[in-house]
C-alpha cells in the first residue's frame, strides 16, 4: 500500500482532462492544449511508475472496500506487464492527441473528452485486480469508442460504430454471466471477486469449460480472433486516425491482456483443453487475414487485416504457454501497437494530402515527399519483421517458443509470415513507388514539424525495441514466471 | 402523546395524498375551474410530503387491523413511488401548461393514482390490493386522456381502459377463487395455506387468474401488446408516470406474493419460467424494428419487466434485495428517458419518430445528454445503475439455479442494446433536420438532473442503498 494513490491517479487523470476539454469546448485551441497537457502528464506519470513496477521489492497496489455485501473491492495493482501496457497507452494517447490537431475540426471538446476517456478505461482494465472492477472498465471502453467512430469517422461511420458496439457487447454480456458464475463457484460465505483468490481456487473442471468459453468469446471479439473479427476492418476503416491508433494500439491489447491475465489463469483446466483450438484459430486467423489483406484496395483496411494477422500470432504464443513464447506474445502486444499505430498515422497523413484512402490514389509518395516516404517504408519494414526492428524480436521469440513444444504449428506460422511480407510489400509498392496517381492534388507538402513530432518518437521506440529489447523483457520476466505455473497441465 | 403519534404516523402518507387530491379540487373550485398555476405546487408538495412521511415513520408490523403493512418493504416502495409521482408532476407542470390542459383533475388524479400505488405496495389483504390497483388504474385511464386536443391520447385511454377492465376482472375472479379455496383474505396466508384445504386446484386456478391480471398491468408477454399503443398515445409525462410508478407498485405486490413461501409458486414454476422467457424474448424482438421511440421504450419497459420477473422466480431463494434495487433503478431510468422525451418534444406533438431526434445531441446538449445517459442505463452499461442492477438480477437468477433463464435474459439484453444505440446514433451521428423549440422548463430539467444523478450514484456507489435493503430484508410479507 502506498501513500500516494499513483494507480488511481493514472486511471482518473485522463478523465479529469476529459472534463476539462468539455468545459473548454468553446475554444478549440484551449481544448487541444488541455488534451495535450493531460496526455503528457499521464505519460510522465506512467514513466515514473515504470521503475516502481519493474522493481520486485516494491508492490504497487491499492485496495479498498467498495460493495462489501458482494465482496467487491476497488483493487488495483501494477506489475511489469500492466506497467508496460499503461505506458504504451499513455504514449499512444499523446500521439493520438497530436495527430488529431489537424484532422479534427468538428466539436473538438467532446472529441478529446472521448479520446481521454478511452485512456481511462484502458488503464483501468490493465490495472484492475478485482474481477468486477475489471469487467466494469472492460465494458466502459465501448461507449467513448462508439462515439469516436460514429461521430468523427468517415462516410460509413454509423454502421461501423454500431457493428463494433454490438460485437463487443455480445461477448461482454455473456462474460458478465461467467463473472457471476465464477463468483458463485466459490464456497458460500467466502465469495470474492479478488483475482488472486479466484486463481488460487479454480472452479470445478466442468464449470470451468463454460466460464472459459464465455471469457474467451469476449476476449476473442476484442482481439480479434477469426471468425469474430469482422467488425474490425469496418471499425478501423471508418474511424478517424487517432481512433484507429487507439483501437489497434490499446483496445485490441485489452483483449490479449484479458486472455493472458484472466482467461488462462482463472480456468486452468479449460485453458489446457482449449490449446488445440487456439492453435487452429490462430493459424486460421494468420492465413485468412493475410490473404484478405492482400486483396484490399483501401490502405486502411489493408492495415486493419494485417492487425488481425499480427494478433493471431499472439494467440499462438499464448497457447504454446512457455516462458519464451509468452514473453514473445507480450512483447508483440507492444510492438504491434507501435508499428500498426505508425502505419495508421501515416495513412492518415497521406490520405489527408491525397483526399482518399484508396491505394490507387497514392503512388510516387517517395518522390513527392521523401521524408514521409522514408518513415512509411520504415514502419512497413517494422511490420514485415525486418531484423533490427521491433516486430522481428517478438515474432522470433513467439515462434521459437512455440517450436519447442509444437514444431508443426511453429512451422505453419512461420510460413504465414511470408504472406505478411507479401502484403506489406504491396502496401509499400502501391504507396511509395510508381508514378503519382492523376487524382493527386498539386499541393503535396513534405512532413510538417507537427507530423515529425508524432513520427520521430514512434520510429525511435521501434528502433529501441528492435535493438535493445532486454530492458522490456526483464520487466516481463516477473509476470511470465508468475503466470506459467498457474496451468500445471501445460507447464513442464 | 407518543401513543397517538405512533398511531397516526403510518397512515400519514395515505392521508397526505388523499388530502392533496381534495386540496387540488378545492383550489379548482376557488379559481372557478380556470387553468391555474397553484395545482402543480400543491400536488408536488403533497407527493414529496407523502414520501417524506413514509421515510420518517417508524417501522410497524401492520396497521388497520393488519390489512396494511407498515414495515420497511412497504415503506421502501412508498418512498420510491412518491418520488416517481413527484417527478411526473414536475414534468407534467410545464408540459401541460404550454399545451393548455393544466387542469385540476390531472393533478388530483395523479395524486389519487399515487395513493393507489401506496396501497398496492402495502396491501397484505386481497381486498386492499384490489382497491389499490383499481384506484391506480381508474385514475390512469383519465390522466391518459387528459390532453383533450390529442385524439391519439383518447384512443390510448380507451384501449387501456377496455383491456385494463378485462385484466381487473381476471384479478377479481382470481382473488375470489383463492378465497373460495382457502377462506382467507390475507395475501400471504391464503397463498401459503392453499394446499391445506384440499382445494389446491381451485387455488391454482385462482392464482393463475391473478397472474393474468397483474401480468397485464406490468406487460408480461403475452399480455404486453397494449403497451406500445398506450405509451405512444399518451402524453410523454403521463407515459413516464405510467411506465414507472404503476409498474413498480404492481411489482411490489407481486414480490410480496413471491415471498409468501406459497406452494403455489413451486407448482407454477414452469409457467412462470415460460412467462419470463417469453417476455424477455418478445420484448426486444418487438422493439427492434420500431421507428417510433415511444413504442421502442414501451417494448423495452416490457423487457425490463421480464428481467425483474426472472429475478422474481429466484426471490424465494435469493431474497428480495436485487428486485427492490432494480425497481428503483428501473423507475429512475424510465422516468429520465420519458422525461427527456417530453422535454425534447415540440408543442404540437411528442418527439417520437427516430428521425425527430436527428442532431439533437449537439443541438440540445442537456436534454439529449440526459436521454443518452438514460438509454445507456437502460442498456445496462457500466458505470450506470442499469449495469449494477442487472448484475444483481442475474446474480440472483444464477444463484437460484435459473441458468437458462439468465442466458435468455443476457441474449435479450444484447439485442436490446441495438435499439438503444439506434437512438444514440440518430442523436449524435446525423445532421439535424429541424430546430426544435427551446423553452425554459426548469421542472423538467430538475427531473432529468435528478435521474442522471441517481443513475450514476446507484451505479457507482450501490453499497449504502444495498445495506439499507439488507436491513429491511427480514420482514413478514
Amino acid at each position: 500500500m502506498n501513500a500516494f494513490p499513483l494507480l488511481s491517479t493514472l486511471i482518473f487523470l485522463p478523465l479529469l482532462g476529459a472534463l476539462a476539454t468539455v468545459l473548454l469546448s468553446r475554444s478549440p485551441a484551449l481544448c487541444r492544449a488541455a488534451a495535450l497537457g493531460t496526455a503528457l502528464a499521464e505519460l510522465l506519470l506512467a514513466a515514473c511508475a515504470i521503475p516502481l513496477a519493474a522493481d520486485p521489492g516494491t508492490i504497487l497496489a491499492e485496495n479498498a472496500a467498495w460493495i462489501p455485501s458482494f465482496g467487491i473491492r476497488y483493487a488495483l495493482a501494477m506489475d511489469g506487464l500492466s506497467g508496460l501496457l499503461v505506458l504504451m497507452t499513455a504514449f499512444l494517447g499523446v500521439l493520438a492527441v497530436l495527430t488529431s490537431f489537424k484532422e479534427i475540426t468538428k466539436r473538438p471538446g467532446a472529441y478529446y473528452a472521448f479520446l481521454l476517456a478511452v485512456e481511462t478505461s484502458a488503464c483501468g482494465v490493465f490495472l484492475a485486480k478485482d474481477l468486477f472492477l475489471f469487467y466494469l472498465f472492460w465494458e466502459v471502453q465501448l461507449v467513448p469508442m462508439f462515439f469516436l467512430i460514429g461521430v468523427w469517422g468517415h462516410e460509413d461511420r454509423r454502421k461501423a460504430a454500431l457493428k463494433f458496439f454490438l460485437f463487443s457487447i455480445a461477448g461482454g454480456m455473456l462474460m458478465l454471466l461467467a463473472v457471476i458464475g465464477a463468483w458463485l463457484a466459490q464456497p458460500e460465505g467466502a465469495r470474492t471477486f479478488s483475482l488472486a483468490a479466484l486463481m488460487a481456487a479454480p472452479a470445478a473442471p466442468h464449470v470451468q469449460n463454460w466460464l472459459f468459453a464465455a471469457f474467451f468469446l469476449a476476449f476473442a471479439v476484442k482481439m480479434p480472433i477469426v471468425p469474430v473479427h469482422t467488425w474490425l476492418p469496418d471499425a478501423h476503416t471508418q474511424a478517424p486516425t487517432a481512433g484507429s491508433v487507439i483501437l489497434a494500439g490499446v483496445l485490441l491489447k485489452t483483449g490479449a491482456y484479458g486472455l493472458i491475465r484472466l482467461a488462462f489463469p482463472l480456468f486452468p483446466d479449460a485453458a489446457a483443453l482449449s490449446v488445440p483450438l487456439l492453435f487452429v484459430l490462430g493459424l486460421a486467423g494468420l492465413y485468412h487475414a493475410s490473404l484478405c489483406a492482400l486483396a484490399q484496395t483501401d490502405a486502411k483496411r489493408l492495415v486493419a487485416y494485417s492487425s488481425v494477422a499480427h494478433m493471431a500470432l499472439i494467440v499462438i504464443g499464448v497457447a504454446a504457454w512457455n516462458a519464451v513464447s509468452l514473453s514473445g506474445a507480450m512483447l508483440q502486444m507492444i510492438n504491434h501497437a507501435l508499428t500498426t499505430g505508425g502505419l495508421f498515422i501515416m495513412i492518415g497523413m497521406l490520405s489527408r494530402r491525397s483526399g482518399s484512402r484508396e491505394l490507387a490514389s497514392f503512388g510516387g509518395v517517395w518522390k513527392r515527399s521523401p521524408v514521409l516516404g522514408a518513415f512509411f517504408l520504415f514502419f512497413c519494414m517494422a511490420s514485415a519483421g525486418l531484423p533490427g526492428l521491433n516486430n522481428f524480436v517478438s515474432e522470433l521469440l513467439t515462434l521459437v517458443g512455440t517450436w519447442t513444444g509444437h514444431p508443426g504449428v511453429a512451422a505453419a506460422a512461420f510460413a504465414g509470415a511470408v504472406l505478411t511480407l507479401t502484403y506489406v510489400l504491396k502496401l509499400a509498392q502501391g504507396t511509395l513507388f510508381g508514378t503519382p496517381a492523376a487524382t493527386q492534388p498539386e499541393q503535396w507538402p513534405d512532413a510538417e514539424p507537427l507530423e515529425l513530432c508524432v513520427l520521430s518518437p514512434l520510429a525511435a521506440s521501434i528502433l529501441y525495441l528492435g535493438f535493445a529489447p532486454q530492458a522490456v523483457l526483464d520487466m516481463l520476466r516477473g509476470p511470465v514466471s508468475d503466470f506459467l505455473p498457474r496451468i500445471p497441465q501445460l507447464f513442464q | 402523546m407518543t401513543a397517538v403519534a405512533e398511531g397516526w404516523t403510518p397512515i400519514l402518507p395515505y392521508a397526505i395524498l388523499a388530502g392533496g387530491a381534495l386540496a387540488v379540487f378545492l383550489a379548482a373550485s376557488l379559481t372557478k375551474g380556470r387553468p391555474s398555476r397553484v395545482f402543480a405546487p400543491i400536488s408536488l408538495l403533497c407527493a414529496l410530503g407523502a414520501g417524506l412521511a413514509a421515510l420518517c415513520a417508524a417501522p410497524q408490523a401492520g396497521i388497520f387491523a393488519g390489512t396494511l403493512d407498515a414495515g420497511p418493504f412497504a415503506r421502501f416502495y412508498q418512498i420510491l413511488t412518491c418520488g416517481l409521482t413527484a417527478g411526473a408532476i414536475l414534468l407534467l407542470g410545464g408540459y401541460s401548461r404550454r399545451r393548455g390542459f393544466e387542469r385540476d383533475e390531472l393533478y388530483a388524479l395523479t395524486l389519487l393514482a399515487a395513493l393507489g400505488m401506496c396501497l398496492l405496495t402495502a396491501a397484505v389483504d386481497w381486498v386492499i390490493l384490489f382497491l389499490g390497483l383499481e384506484m391506480l388504474s381508474i385514475s390512469l385511464y383519465v390522466i391518459i386522456a387528459a390532453h383533450k386536443d390529442a385524439p391519439q391520447a383518447a384512443e390510448a385511454a380507451l384501449k387501456y381502459f377496455v383491456l385494463g377492465a378485462v385484466a381487473s376482472s381476471f384479478l377479481l375472479f382470481g382473488i375470489a377463487l383463492v378465497y373460495a379455496a382457502t377462506g382467507e383474505t390475507g395475501v400471504a396466508e391464503s397463498l401459503r395455506d392453499a394446499a391445506q384445504h384440499g382445494m389446491e386446484g381451485i387455488a391454482l386456478l385462482g392464482f393463475s387468474c391473478i397472474l393474468v391480471g397483474l401480468g397485464f398491468k406490468i406487460s408480461l408477454a403475452p399480455f404486453h401488446l397494449w403497451t406500445p399503443d398506450v405509451y405512444q398515445g399518451a402524453p410523454a409525462p403521463v407515459t413516464a408516470f405510467l411506465s414507472t410508478g404503476s409498474k413498480v407498485a404492481v411489482f411490489a405486490a407481486l414480490l410480496r406474493m413471491a415471498l409468501s413461501e406459497s406452494p403455489l409458486f413451486a407448482r407454477m414454476d414452469p409457467v412462470l419460467w415460460t412467462l419470463a422467457a417469453l417476455t424477455m424474448t418478445a420484448a426486444p424482438l418487438g422493439a427492434m424494428t420500431q421507428p417510433s421511440v415511444k413504442r421502442m421504450l414501451a417494448y423495452s419497459s416490457a423487457g425490463h419487466m421480464g428481467y425483474l420477473f426472472m429475478a422474481l422466480l429466484a426471490a424465494p431463494i435469493a431474497g428480495p434485495g436485487p428486485i427492490m434495487f432494480y425497481s428503483a433503478v428501473y423507475g429512475i431510468m424510465d422516468m429520465g428517458a420519458f422525461g427527456a422525451l417530453s422535454t425534447l418534444s415540440p408543442l404540437d406533438r411528442d418527439a417520437d419518430d427516430i428521425m425527430d431526434f436527428r442532431g439533437m445531441g449537439f443541438d440540445r446538449p442537456y436534454a439529449a445528454g440526459a436521454l443518452a445517459l438514460c438509454l445507456l442505463t437502460l442498456a445496462g452499461l457500466p458505470p450506470t445503475a442499469g449495469f449494477t442492477g442487472k448484475f444483481f438480477l442475474f446474480e440472483s437468477a444464477l444463484s437460484a439455479g435459473y441458468v437458462w433463464l439468465a442466458v435468455i435474459g443476457v441474449i435479450s439484453a444484447i439485442i436490446s442494446v441495438y435499439y438503444y444505440l439506434r437512438v444514440l446514433a440518430a442523436m449524435y451521428m446525423r445532421a439535424p433536420e429541424w430546430a426544435p423549440a427551446r423553452e425554459s422548463a426548469p421542472g423538467s430539467y430538475a427531473v432529468l438532473a435528478l435521474a442522471c444523478a441517481g443513475a450514476l450514484a446507484l451505479g457507482l456507489l450501490p453499497a449504502p442503498v444495498l445495506s439499507v435493503m439488507a436491513a429491511s430484508a427480514p420482514f413478514t410479507p
